[in-house]
């Protein structure tokens, strides 16, 4: 059992590549030794064993409503329809966290969850096929997915201590299946002439049994070593291989930011709503007013949601040369600009981009701009690790542009006009009262967006899920108006069709805020995180073309040309988070020689890193190697205070045997359990078929080995075997025991003197491996369940010397 | 002399004494002593002896002529101040001469019984294979039911009984095995063996001249060996260590070398010497360690082994016989018993 959760512990330190920090790594050990526990301890209590998984299973569920559950679980353990909501919420959040976030990803409450729910179905796995099914060799196939993952996910896959750990651990464990192999043998030999002997007519079929036995005969142990090996290679050999063949399929789509299918609005919320933002991307650039980044523009609206045609890939569209938007004039006055990104944790086929850009360098991968959104799509290729420099231009349009703009529109345009005529007559009213006063084109679309962006409306990630309306549908937009609660898709859709309806075409972009600002030694570099995902209307105006708006109130800025008031507000708004927040050290720059701070800071990580991972992990193994031997002492100071605290002394006798379990009878038994585990921890044989004094002989023998054969230490021993002797095969009350605190003493005495008179390297062994604990019943406590034990111990002994 | 030690007066047959086991254990190692005065070296031979006469069992002793078989009997016989009956068997040895006859007395006008030497608390029956196959089953019905019918009358045997037979191993000319049934009879066999150097040397010194048996003296009279008998058999034997040789004796049946396993008259006689060494210990209970001694000695002759196993033994099937026994002995689990079970 502790042989399985070295072998899970070790096998997902290989996950360590893949995620920052080291506490998922307790979150898992807590799973894994908990299950395993469980498991372990459904044995022990006698659940037959065809049924262990099964109760294993459910003290799973249990402990997942428990750790996750948020307190949903009937008496926190017990899972209810709530659970499975909370929980199911959870594992979405994880699963799309993990696939947004690059390595090492940042743990999210989601990830916890999947992470623990993978751990505790893992040691579940290991435990039905090394225990239940009593295949050990299997096992080992079961760790290797911890160990595969980061081969999956990085190019260099897992590193080599991890792997040679989990090597290790499992030939440990194959040395043990073949050790209790052996075991195994030997009892069914056992058990078969048992039965045999219920008749002689059977004499001729138990005696050809024996010489195979049920599990394959003396060649089984040989066997599932060979197995395990054959397994080891192979699973060495795929992990060297598969890395190569892993991170092309990456950009594929499966793990895009907004993923195939689904609303791109909803998948927004939930990345808005998660708790704990995780790095997007960081860039400086030159541009006056920080752009927006564009991942990606909806220009479709069906009534029920906004989607991008941007299916078609034009393969000439590369992004060295991206074309001027469509409809923006030439009066009107562009800033040029250039901004380096550097992507930290986004995996998509949408690249953030500042708009309008001309040109994108730096990528690797096939990228292409969409003909009509400009925005710019990967083919197989993935933002994943990708560092580039985008050159383009702010549009700086002036009021009177804008305000002088016709509404003759384009063709192109026009199909953004498009609205369904079945819509919740709010949107028309509110759009119309809104408006009433606005002259232009220009006048009307400031008034939309100061009228969400007013003091009527609040910003809400919740609110719109809690009562059902989330999304950018016509019904949605209906309901946001009345409820005037809602987040940026609310807002942005709300304004896009509202202008729809007034006959402005409109559309909605997605894409980041311009992100936290970092100020130091005069570079200024802008972190955005997941939190800044956001959404917002463009208007479309003759002669200038698409122009972004921002209704959303707290969200990102307004724009100088939008803003009714001449004053120019300050470009931070209360939404966007202050930059002289904490530093963050992955925020390096690659334009930026050395003297940043943030690539101390990073410097500073990095060292950490490979200082304190290794470090925690060798303390963690070393502390894991520690706990057999410390299971052992404790086992064995239980022992001698349960002898010495008299549940081992009953002078006058009465008691002996009376089946109440603890007790008398309990004593001798407790002081011959410990000096024959004692016995088995120092490699002295002990099987079931001596006789106790058998035993005690060749304990003698050992004593006599040491130097100083103190004649004490064979009397105590002989005392002990004699109570023991005494206990079982006397008559009943027939005889007085002795005091239990001589007792004590002389196990002590004993166990002691045995130690003593052991090689170093012996004791060694006895201290770090103790294999008196691998008794599938250890530590029962009761006389009758401490000899059922003791015959247990005896028999997994009886192959060790 | 002897009886006052014990502070047993009469040598009364009716009356058994109560002994404490340390006093048996204390008689039993004055027995032995005594015997070890005589045969060198064979401690545990002496002892099975004297556990199967503490058993009230019956011994065989066999081995090659010139070993101190007779010898043993013997000594252990004068130990105890007892009557001893010696029969040397001989092809031509009638049952008669053995049980005894029932003679015409012409003063009383009647018949009158004349005992044979089988009317004896011990009686030796030396080299037991060399009689008739009749005569041995008469010395062999004599020690199962421990009385005799002579013309129509039953004349009951003194307690105790034992009969310590020797006899040659079968590949001697002029002999007449003893066959299974009867071979069962016996609580135990044992085998002398040829004395190590060391004892056949210091034998060379001691035993030049006269006749070491002379020597020996009484040490325990025949009321003390039936209170220790008494002793013995009110020994404890828990109910795991029944399980344990019952399993043993199991074990011979379904053995795969084995052509006949051990009876359950063996099972009882088992538990039965393993009490009475148990008491020769001073142990109020049996050991499993009790059963593990006596197995060879109580179990081995009972066994038939195949053909097939017998192999290159043929000639002598003991040696084959004790590693079986050994085998089955070292594979059988020790039961640990329900600790107590009353």
């Amino acid at each position: 059992m502790l042989v399985l959760l070295v072998l899970l512990l070790t096998g997902f330190s290989g996950l360590a590549p893949v995620l920052r920090g080291s506490a998922w790594w307790w979150v898992i050990a807590l799973m894994a030794v908990v299950t395993l526990a469980a498991l372990a301890g459904l044995r022990r209590i006698g659940v037959p064993r065809v049924l262990v998984p099964f109760a294993g299973l459910g003290v799973l569920v249990m402990l997942l409503t428990l750790l996750f559950g948020a307190g949903t679980g009937l008496l926190w353990l017990i899972p209810t329809p709530a659970t499975i909501g909370v929980l199911t919420t959870l594992a979405e959040q994880g699963a799309s966290s993990i696939s947004e976030q690059t390595t090492p990803a940042v743990l999210t409450e989601g990830i916890t969850l999947l992470l623990a729910a993978g751990a505790g179905v893992l040691a579940w796995l290991v435990h039905l096929i090394a225990v239940t099914l009593r295949v050990p060799a299997v096992a080992g196939l079961a760790v290797l997915i911890p160990v595969l993952i980061p081969g999956l996910v990085l190019s260099e896959g897992v590193g080599t201590l991890p792997l040679l750990l989990v090597a290790a651990a499992y030939l440990w464990l194959l040395r043990i299946d073949v050790r209790l192999g052996h075991g195994r043998e030997e009892r069914a030999s056992m058990r078969l002439r048992a039965v045999a002997s219920q008749s002689h007519a059977s004499q001729s079929h138990a005696s050809g049994s024996w010489v195979s036995g049920p599990w394959g005969g003396p060649g089984s142990g040989g066997g599932s070593l060979l197995l395990g090996g054959v397994t080891l290679v192979g699973a060495l050999t795929l992990s060297l291989v598969v890395p190569t063949v892993a991170t092309s399929g990456a950009g594929g789509g499966a793990g895009s930011l907004f993923g195939a299918g689904v609303s791109p609005m909803v998948d927004l919320g939930q990345d808005l709503r998660r708790p704990e933002a995780g790095p997007a991307l960081h860039y400086v650039t030159t541009a006056e007013n920080r752009p927006y980044l564009t991942l990606l523009t909806l220009d479709t609206f069906e009534g029920t949601t906004w989607t991008s045609d941007d299916d078609v890939i034009d393969q000439t569209n590369t992004v060295d040369a991206i074309d001027r938007p469509a409809g923006l004039g030439d009066d009107v006055e562009t800033v040029e600009f250039s901004s380096s990104i550097v992507i930290d944790g986004v995996r998509s086929p949408l690249l953030p981009l500042p708009m309008p850009a001309t040109r994108v360098n730096g990528l690797t991968g096939n990228w292409y701009w969409n003909s009509e959104t400009l925005t710019v799509k990967g083919q197989n290729a993935s933002t994943q690790g990708q560092t580039y420099t985008v050159s383009g231009f702010e549009v700086v349009p002036t009021a009177d542009q804008l305000r002088t703009s016709s509404r003759e529109y384009p063709a192109d345009a026009v199909a953004n006009l498009e609205l369904p005529e079945e819509r919740p007559a709010i949107i028309d009213e509110t759009a119309r009262t809104v408006t009433a006063d606005s002259a232009s084109v220009y006048d009307s679309a400031v008034a939309l967006q100061d009228y969400l962006n007013g003091a009527d409306f609040r910003y809400d990630t919740e609110a719109p899920v809690e009562e059902g309306y989330d999304g950018g549908g016509l019904e949605v937009v209906g309901t946001f108006l009345e409820a005037k609660s809602g987040y940026c898709v609310h807002f942005s859709s709300a304004m896009a069709v509202m202008a729809r309806a007034l006959g402005i075409p409109a559309r909605i972009s997605i894409g980041y805020l311009p992100g936290t600002r970092n100020f130091s030694q005069g570079i200024e570099t802008f972190e955005v995180d997941s939190h800044d995902l956001h959404a917002w209307p463009e208007l479309y105006f003759v002669g200038v073309g698409w122009v972004p708006f921002e209704p959303t109130p707290g969200r990102g800025s307004v724009p100088d040309y939008a803003q009714v008031g001449v004053t120019p507000a300050p470009s931070r708004t209360p939404g966007a988070t202050d930059a002289a927040q904490t530093p963050r050290p992955e925020g390096v720059v690659p334009t930026d020689a050395g003297t940043d701070p943030g690539q101390a800071a990073a410097g500073d990580e990095v060292l950490t890193a490979i200082v304190f991972w290794p470090g925690t992990m060798l303390l963690v193994v070393s502390m894991l190697l520690l706990v057999p031997g410390l299971l052992r002492g404790w086992r064995r100071r239980g022992r001698l205070r349960r002898i010495r605290s008299g549940a081992g002394a009953n002078i006058d006798g009465v008691n002996v045997g009376r089946g109440t379990g603890q007790g008398q009878r309990g004593g001798a038994a407790e002081a011959w359990a410990e000096l024959t585990d004692t016995a088995l921890d120092l490699g002295v044989r002990v099987s079931r078929t001596d006789t106790p004094r058998e035993v005690a002989a060749r304990l003698e023998a050992r004593l006599d080995a040491s130097a100083d054969r103190d004649a004490l230490n064979r009397d105590a021993l002989n005392r002990v075997l004699g109570d023991l002797e005494r206990l079982r095969f006397a008559q009943p009350g027939a005889a007085p025991l002795r005091g239990a605190g001589a007792l004590a003493d002389d196990v002590d005495r004993v166990v002691r003197a045995l130690f003593a008179a052991s090689d170093r390297a012996v004791r060694l062994r006895a201290a770090l491996a103790p294999v008196s604990l691998l008794g599938a019943h250890s530590g029962a406590h009761s006389g009758a369940r401490a000899s059922e034990r003791f015959a247990d111990a005896r028999g997994q002994g009886s192959t060790n010397a | 002399m002897t009886t006052a030690r014990l502070g047993l007066a009469a040598d009364e047959p009716s009356i058994v004494q109560t002994v404490s086991l340390p006093a048996v254990a204390e008689a039993g190692r004055n027995i032995i002593r005594n015997v070890e005065t005589v045969i060198d070296g064979k401690h545990d031979a002496v002892l099975i002896a004297l556990t199967v006469l503490l058993a009230g069992g019956h011994l065989l002793i066999e081995d090659v002529p010139g070993v101190g078989k007779t010898m043993l009997a013997k000594a252990l016989a004068r130990s105890v101040d007892c009557t001893v009956g010696r029969i040397q068997f001989t092809p031509d040895l009638l049952p008669s001469d053995v049980t005894g006859v029932s003679v015409f007395n012409q003063a009383q006008n009647r018949f009158e019984f004349k005992p044979g030497p089988v009317f004896a608390n011990i009686v030796i029956g030396d080299e037991i294979n060399r009689a008739s196959p009749k005569t041995q089953s008469a010395l062999l019905e004599c020690m199962e039911e421990r009385q005799i019918t002579v013309d129509g009358a039953t004349y009951p045997l003194d307690l105790p009984f034992t009969v310590v037979a020797t006899q040659n191993p079968i590949e001697m000319e002029g002999t007449y095995a003893l066959p299974e049934a009867q071979r069962d009879r016996f609580m135990a066999r044992i085998s002398m063996g040829y004395p190590d150097a060391g004892s056949e040397l210091a034998m060379l010194d001691s035993r030049d001249d006269t006749s070491p048996l002379s020597r020996i003296e009484p040490v325990v009279s025949g009321a003390e060996l039936r209170a220790m008998m008494a002793a013995a058999r009110g020994v404890f034997a828990s109910g795991a260590v029944k399980e344990y040789a019952v399993n043993l004796v199991r074990a011979t049946r379904d053995d795969r070398e084995l052509r006949l396993g051990a009876s359950p008259r063996a099972t009882l006689q088992l538990i039965r010497a393993a009490k009475a060494q148990a008491a020769l210990h001073g142990r109020e209970y049996v050991l499993p360690d009790d059963i593990d001694s006596l197995a060879v000695a109580v179990l081995g002759h009972r066994l038939v082994p195949t053909s097939r196993a017998l192999g290159h033994h043929h000639q002598d099937s003991t040696p084959l016989i004790e590693e079986i026994v050994r085998r089955i002995v070292a594979a059988t689990p020790v039961p640990v018993g329900a600790q107590g079970r009353p």
